[in-house]
């Protein structure tokens, strides 16, 4: 029989199996060298503390992301779907007096408004079977609008104060050469703990193998006996909790609860996702390709400055960096199907 | 025992089966044979629970019903494999076995090793080795049918109908399935293939059911029927295959030249001309370059060594665009997702290509000249539509291929190549679809039909091309080209 | 004179989707009429409608264009931006107090503008057609490139003080019709016989409804791709230059909601997301309607994140009842004898 060797076949790393997670590795790699020379002050603790604190929110937002991508979709209300439960939760804590200590209030609470948010997403695309890109794109629409007319339109500088404290919490404080504080928050434990979690269920649990199979073929996959409309709303209303969550505790960190925040930053997580070896087209992507797409995409945004590109020329440097790492994915798609149709000849 | 009795079954008053009744036993290897519009594809959907009968009963083991869910027919051991397989190409063939009972079983997790067991043993019941962690869209199709039927077996499968299970593989597959159907036999499988290619049919099936316009015409153990008899009953025509195409003038100028093309992976030294009005014919098994060389020839993979021409001027085919400026045109395989823009009007497939032919200044559509032009090629090639601007779904098989021929001879072509031009198409419309290509040819089109239709191609061709294994093995002219001798050249 | 505007009524009626937007349009008139007539049913509010209709309608007839060909343009909005802020930049540095040479700079400077508007939307189509990137990623990937370039040349500043000669265009009218609306319908008519008359629009909506076909049928793709993502750019750069006429100022950020507008005119007007059919009437008197919307709104006192909302609704509301009509003509086409069994 002649066919081509499949990628599944090159037993390495099962961490790092694809090798598009590889040449992540070793573009981070690479960019992290070319910075520090152009500019020693990255070769600092603080740099990578720095640069997980600063991708801890957005791989949350990221991993939602990878699994809508997986099954096929797109959503692109995410980070509003975030800033309107944050914002919310905030609003009801201050309203009802919750001004506690707890955090796990407002993360439920996010959570549960996240995930409210999500159904309308889940019913339009799973119920009504509305395409994707433009069901998210109206429910953009809708909640900003909402949450702005109905909700509040205010800047809260007080926010609850169990969240204003956690931006403090630190798992290491390591005081550097240079007088700056290096601090690594606590937030990664749970964020790992959480992308383990997810890419636990997306591997081994029939929820799991169901998004694949449904980003894969839809229709073999309904043949098959998989639920496909119920399993499309709970990515959804999954999703929508996730990012409620994101959208707190990044209120949390910013110490601060802006409802015009976080709009617009949907672009930069997508491509994230992408970069990280997600499949537009869906049935594929990994947990830690996604993670090493939002650092690598972070790791360039937030040392621009070190690369001596003025602040006013950022905007234009990122939205190049993401059109070349989509450029780049469209290239190695496109091999990788033209490799596919050549056929070896038949050795008998 | 499986079956129906007396199923009757009508869309919005035109009949699609009436009174059918047929029967398996397990383990029996039957064929429903038919030509297109005979039933057979309601047949199976009634039978796996897609469609519902308005009168008559299935029969599935002890039970009598009068309708069936899909799920109650999967449940009950009913499983139809269809061309595509359903299966899902980014999973791993262990997966795909093995998910439809973790499925059934209601699993919350899923455990590779676990699957891994069920898929081999499914594999093992019919003595294929596969590699159980590769994805499915890694491997080939003959394999890909496999897991089809590896994950039916796993489901508890009793009655496994597989539509036209044959088309798309290579003889030593062939072979393969058929060994597999054998074991299936041996596990009190009933096994249906619904086909109209015959010679394969012959070979494998015990008993036939013979389709017509929704009726049985014929039925029985395979070895009362001869290869006429099958076919007098599937088609209601003495199909005494007169030949179609007269003779062409040996002094006749050659239009397309093709000397030594190869292309890797595809197709090797492959040299053949095609003088006007000639009609060559190119035949082989799926995989051994046929279609290959008609997609190189134009232009849509590349030709690495080699030289084509046309009426005598070499050309370099870069794409479709530069196939058509040298004067080919081609019709292709897949009508619905290659050939035709299903939701546009008729008049707007029928002048898809030759937009570009009616531009006059500043890239405005002549559109008076055009439509002439639309109108002229859906009454030659007799369109069966009340209206030119009415959606190209809204027409059948046999008139949506004419939709693709007539943009194609809009074009003027001085080599016409077709790729399976019958398949899926009416008996009535096969016929005159052939003769209209015959029309051409006499006109002094250069022609070249790609086909693994036998019987169409001994009709209509004036000399074949057996392509085996990407060259061209055997060239067969004249009288030399019968059934039996091009059988005996693809089976060699 | 008779016989053509019957045949344009019987024409507009015939196509179902038309219909159903003009009874949409009479409603909403009728609504906001009957709840705010002394601001709604003003000559004033209809000539400020006319005057802002112009600049949404072109942005979402490129959108459109690229829909047909079952894409889709995010970066229309940047690109008006990017072409409003180089024709700005030229008139504010070039133009002195009352040089006679005022309207040479100004003609120089529109065709700027619509240049960096064509080049951005080449750019576009090169990305999709040659490198073969989604048009979805690419546009989305260029909308923040095009903008980071807006907001890089000038420091994240707007350019305002316009010349008065260039700001009469936007706010000027001749015949009693506003000037941006003529552009507009000179336009609007430019891209429906583009459409409907030439060949490179016509291979666009066959690109749309098929793309495979359409190689097959040896229609050059990359070709029409490239045409559909420029002409997108020309066009909004055309709003672009009408927007800053009409404010006297360029700004890289305008219009960031912009984008949901026109793909709610877009959706409204008839174009069908998945490719080969749209018309420009049908996105024109979306525009309409959504412009009476918002007028409406604005006189009954509701926020512009109220219509944003709205906007959201109707995109949905609408693609929610397409697909029940769409349901229930397959439905009942299935009834129907099958073609082949």
């Amino acid at each position: 029989m002649s066919y081509i060797t499949p990628l599944s076949k090159r037993k390495g790393l099962q961490l790092f199996g694809s090798p598009n997670e590889i040449f992540l590795i070793i573009a981070i790699a690479v960019l992290s060298l070319v910075i520090g020379f152009t500019n020693s002050v990255f070769f600092s603790i603080a740099t990578p503390f720095d640069l997980l604190r600063s991708s801890l929110i957005e791989i949350l937002f990221a991993l939602g992301l990878l699994i809508v991508l997986v099954s096929g979709g797109i959503d692109i209300s995410f980070p509003i779907v975030g800033i309107f439960a944050g914002y919310t939760t905030v609003v009801i804590m201050l309203n009802l007096g919750l001004d506690t200590y707890s955090l796990w209030i407002p993360l439920v609470l996010a959570a549960i408004v996240g995930a409210i948010l999500g159904s309308v997403n889940a019913l339009l695309i799973a119920g009504f079977g509305l395409p994707t890109l433009i069901a998210t794109l109206g429910t953009t629409g809708m909640f900003r609008g909402f949450l702005l007319s109905y909700i509040g339109s205010v800047y809260i500088a007080n926010i609850p104060l169990g969240l204003d404290e956690f931006s403090t919490a630190d798992l290491i404080s390591i005081q550097t050469g240079s007088g700056t504080l290096a601090r690594l928050h606590v937030l990664v434990i749970p964020v790992l703990i959480l992308a383990i979690a997810i890419a636990f269920m997306m591997r081994r649990t029939m929820f799991g193998r169901t998004i694949f199979a449904i980003g894969g073929n839809e229709e073999s996959a309904r043949r098959m006996g998989m639920n496909v409309r119920w399993t499309k709303a709970r990515i959804y209303m999954l999703v929508g909790a996730l990012s409620g969550v994101a959208g707190i505790l990044y209120i949390s960190l910013q110490r601060k609860a802006d409802p015009y925040d976080l709009a617009g930053t949907e672009l930069e997580i997508i491509a994230a996702v992408v970069l990280g070896g997600a499949s537009i087209m869906g049935g594929y992507g990994t947990v830690t390709g996604t993670i090493l797409g939002v650092l690598l995409i972070n790791l360039i945004k937030d040392n621009l400055i070190l690369l001596g590109i003025p602040g006013s020329w950022q905007r234009a440097a990122i939205g190049l960096m993401l059109l070349i790492g989509v450029m780049s994915q469209a290239i190695a798609d496109k091999r990788r199907a033209k490799q596919a149709t050549v056929i070896e000849e038949d050795a008998s | 025992m499986f079956g129906t009795d007396g199923i009757s079954k009508a869309f919005g008053g035109a009949k699609a089966l009436s009174n059918v009744s047929f029967q398996v036993t397990p383990g029996d290897i039957h064929c429903l044979a038919g030509e297109n519009g005979s039933g057979k594809s309601t047949l199976i959907k009634i039978m796996s629970g897609v469609e519902t009968p308005d009168s008559g009963t299935i029969i599935l083991g002890e039970e009598r019903l009068k309708s069936l869910t899909p799920r109650e027919a999967v449940a009950k051991g009913v499983q139809v494999i269809f061309q595509d397989f359903s299966l899902i190409p980014n999973l791993s063939v262990a997966e795909n076995i093995a998910l439809s009972t973790d499925l059934l079983e209601k699993r919350k997790f899923v455990n590779p090793a676990r699957n891994r067991e069920v898929a081999a043993k499914a594999l093992d019941l019919i003595g294929v080795d596969l590699d159980l962690d590769a994805t499915v869209q890694s491997i080939p199709v003959s394999s890909k049918q496999l897991v089809a039927i590896a994950r039916a077996l796993n489901q508890g499968v009793k009655l496994l109908f597989m539509d036209e299970a044959t088309t798309a593989l290579t003889r030593k597959e062939i072979d393969q399935l058929f060994s597999v159907v054998r074991s299936l036999k041996e596990k009190g499988v009933a096994t249906v293939f619904v086909s109209h290619k015959l010679d394969e049919v012959q070979e494998i099936a015990e008993s036939i059911t013979i389709l017509r316009n929704g009726v049985v015409t014929a039925e029985g153990p395979i070895a009362d029927f001869d290869r006429k008899a099958i076919s007098l009953a599937m088609t209601g025509l003495d199909v005494t295959e007169v030949r179609l195409a007269p003779e062409v003038p040996s002094d006749t100028a050659t239009v397309l030249e093709v000397s030594n093309i190869s292309s890797k992976g595809r197709f090797k030294n492959v040299s053949f001309s095609v003088k006007a009005g000639e009609i060559l014919g190119i035949t082989g098994l799926l995989g051994s370059g046929r279609n290959e060389i008609a997609e190189a020839l134009f232009g849509m993979t590349a030709i690495e060594s080699g030289e084509v021409s046309v009426k005598g001027t070499p050309i370099a085919l870069k794409g479709p665009r530069s196939a058509v400026s040298a004067g080919i045109g081609y019709v292709p395989q897949d009508r619905l997702t290659q050939g035709l823009f299903l939701n546009q009007s008729i008049r707007r497939n029928v002048m898809a290509s030759a937009i570009e032919r009616f531009l006059g200044a500043a890239g405005f559509i002549k559109g008076a000249e055009i439509n002439d032009t639309v109108n002229t090629w859906v009454t030659d090639l007799k369109i069966k539509t009340d209206n030119p601007d009415n959606p190209a779904t809204s027409l059948s098989g046999g008139n949506q291929q004419r939709v693709v021929l007539a943009k194609w001879l809009a074009m003027s072509p001085s080599v016409l190549i077709l790729n399976g031009p019958t398949v899926g198409v009416d008996i009535g419309s096969k016929r005159e679809i052939l003769e209209i290509i015959r029309d051409k040819a006499l006109e002094g089109m250069a022609i070249v039909i790609v086909s693994d239709d036998i019987p169409e191609i001994v009709q209509i061709a004036h000399r074949v091309l057996v392509v085996h294994q990407g060259e061209v093995s055997a060239e067969l002219t004249d009288t030399a080209i019968t059934e039996s001798s091009l059988y005996k050249e693809l089976a060699a | 004179m008779k016989d053509i505007s019957r045949d344009l009524t019987r024409r507009l009626l015939s196509d179902r989707k038309l219909t159903q937007l003009i009874v949409v349009a009479l409603i909403v008139f009728l609504a906001f009429s009957i709840l705010v007539p002394d601001l709604f049913l003003t000559p004033r509010n209809f000539v400020s409608m006319a005057f802002q209709i112009p600049e949404i309608a072109l942005l979402a007839l490129g959108v459109m264009l690229a829909m047909l060909t079952a894409g889709i343009d995010l970066s229309v909005v940047s690109m008006s931006n990017l072409a409003a802020l180089s024709t700005a930049y030229l008139l504010v540095t070039q133009v002195t107090d009352g040089g006679g040479n005022v309207y040479l700079w100004i003609v120089i400077a529109i065709v700027i503008g619509i240049v960096v508007g064509l080049i951005s939307g080449l750019a576009n189509g090169a990305i999709i057609a040659g490198v073969g990137v989604t048009p979805i990623l690419a546009t989305l990937a260029t909308l923040t490139l095009y903008n980071g370039i807006a907001v890089g040349i000038r420091n994240g500043q707007s350019i305002i003080g316009l010349p008065p000669e260039f700001t009469a265009i936007g706010n000027g009218s001749f015949l009693g019709i506003p000037i941006p609306m003529i552009i507009l319908l000179v336009a609007g008519a430019g891209v429906a016989l583009y459409i409907n008359k030439t060949g490179l629009g016509m291979q666009s909506v066959l690109v749309g409804a098929n793309q495979e076909a359409a190689t097959y049928s040896a229609i050059g793709v990359k070709k029409v791709l490239l045409m559909t993502y420029t002409l997108s750019g020309g066009l909004s750069a055309l709003a672009g230059l009408i927007i800053a006429s009409r404010s006297a100022s360029a700004n890289p950020d305008y219009g960031s909601s912009y984008v949901l507008l026109a793909i709610v005119i877009v959706v409204l007007g008839g174009v069908n997301p998945y490719g080969g059919f749209g018309t420009v009437t049908g996105v024109i008197l979306a525009t309409a309607v959504l412009q009476m919307v918002s007028s409406g709104f604005n006189a009954l006192r509701f926020s512009q994140f109220f219509y944003q909302l709205a906007q959201g609704f109707v995109l949905i509301a609408v693609m929610i009842l397409n697909t029940y009509v769409d349901k229930r003509r397959m439905r009942a086409k299935k009834d129907k004898a099958p073609k082949e069994s």
